[in-house]
């Protein structure tokens, strides 16, 4: 289990640190599908299966697959990374070490063994014969209804808000002027030869 | 697998996506695609919580996690989209233009 864990991690930071460092796009994007993969096995292996299927099916199925098509319609070349790399580079390594300090000095002062739960147990769900599918179901649309129910608001202003922001009018539309069509007549449009 | 496992693989990945958003000055997509990968490092550590203190409240979280991470990639690629299609290059140093 430790040893799956240790490989997949591996493979999963590699793959990231490949998402950023490429120059095509194009790349970029299949290895960011290739790391939502492998965060799914550490998902599986953390026994979070509906999670782990979700990731596939949401970020894999939808998300990467727009990432995808925005790369290959908005045609871009390859960037030179080089250009503005030096200038920014020691400033983001800068921030990104005092940010790994503290974050180091807060892991090696507090106890995670002490932490407790907000008290849905997982094992009490799986002795009562729920498995991780519907224990999660049991408890999102009961004790988690608002917060559902906002998500589901934020998805639909989203939808609407990349249609609005998509969307254009004058975009390779046919449509007819009334007035064009009320002063036209008879004789002008039908010929009898 | 212990809390440290998890927390230093989110960490790990939560730095090279905030890394990503410095070096990558010329492509607005790879900054797009290194805030999802720090959203995944945020869901990785509710999962790694919820195993080690058997606990569902946190896979119910990165639940919500996940619909975040979508609605932000629509929004963020459909105004990109419309960026392109005004000023024909996704370059950070034009982009500026947008503040009105």
């Amino acid at each position: 289990m430790l040893i799956l864990f240790y490989f997949f991690s591996f493979v999963l930071i590699l793959s990231s640190l490949f998402v950023v460092f490429s120059s095509n796009p194009v790349h970029s994007v299949l290895f960011l599908i290739f790391t939502f993969f492998n965060a799914a096995v550490i998902f599986l292996l953390s026994n979070a299966e509906f999670l782990a299927m979700t990731l596939l099916i949401v970020y894999v199925g939808a998300v990467a697959v727009l990432f995808l098509f925005v790369v290959m319609m908005l045609n871009i070349k390859e960037v030179i990374l080089k250009e503005g790399f030096l200038k920014y580079f020691p400033f983001g390594m800068l921030l990104i070490s005092i940010f790994l300090i503290e974050l180091l000095m807060i892991f090696n002062n507090t106890d995670f063994s002490q932490a407790i739960g907000m008290g849905i147990n997982i094992n009490e769900l799986i002795a009562s014969g729920n498995e991780n599918t519907k224990s999660i179901g049991l408890f999102l649309y009961t004790d988690f209804f608002i917060i559902f129910q906002i998500s589901g608001f934020m998805l639909l202003v989203a939808m609407i808000g990349a249609i609005v922001l998509a969307h254009d009018e004058n975009y390779n539309l046919k449509r007819q002027n009334p007035l064009n069509q009320k002063i036209l007549n008879k004789k002008d449009v039908i010929k009898l030869n | 697998m212990d809390s440290h496992h998890f927390l230093i693989l989110s960490t790990l990945i939560f730095s090279i996506g905030f890394l990503g958003i410095f070096i990558n000055r010329k492509n607005i997509i790879t900054i797009l695609m290194s805030i999802e990968l720090m959203l995944l490092a945020a869901s990785i550590n509710f999962i790694g919580f919820s195993y080690i203190l058997n606990d569902l409240f946190g896979q119910i979280f990165a639940l919500f996690i996940l619909v975040v991470a979508a609605a932000e990639a629509a929004i963020g690629l459909a105004i990109l989209t419309i960026f392109f299609k005004k000023s024909g290059s996704i370059s950070i140093d034009i982009i500026s233009r947008l503040k009105g």
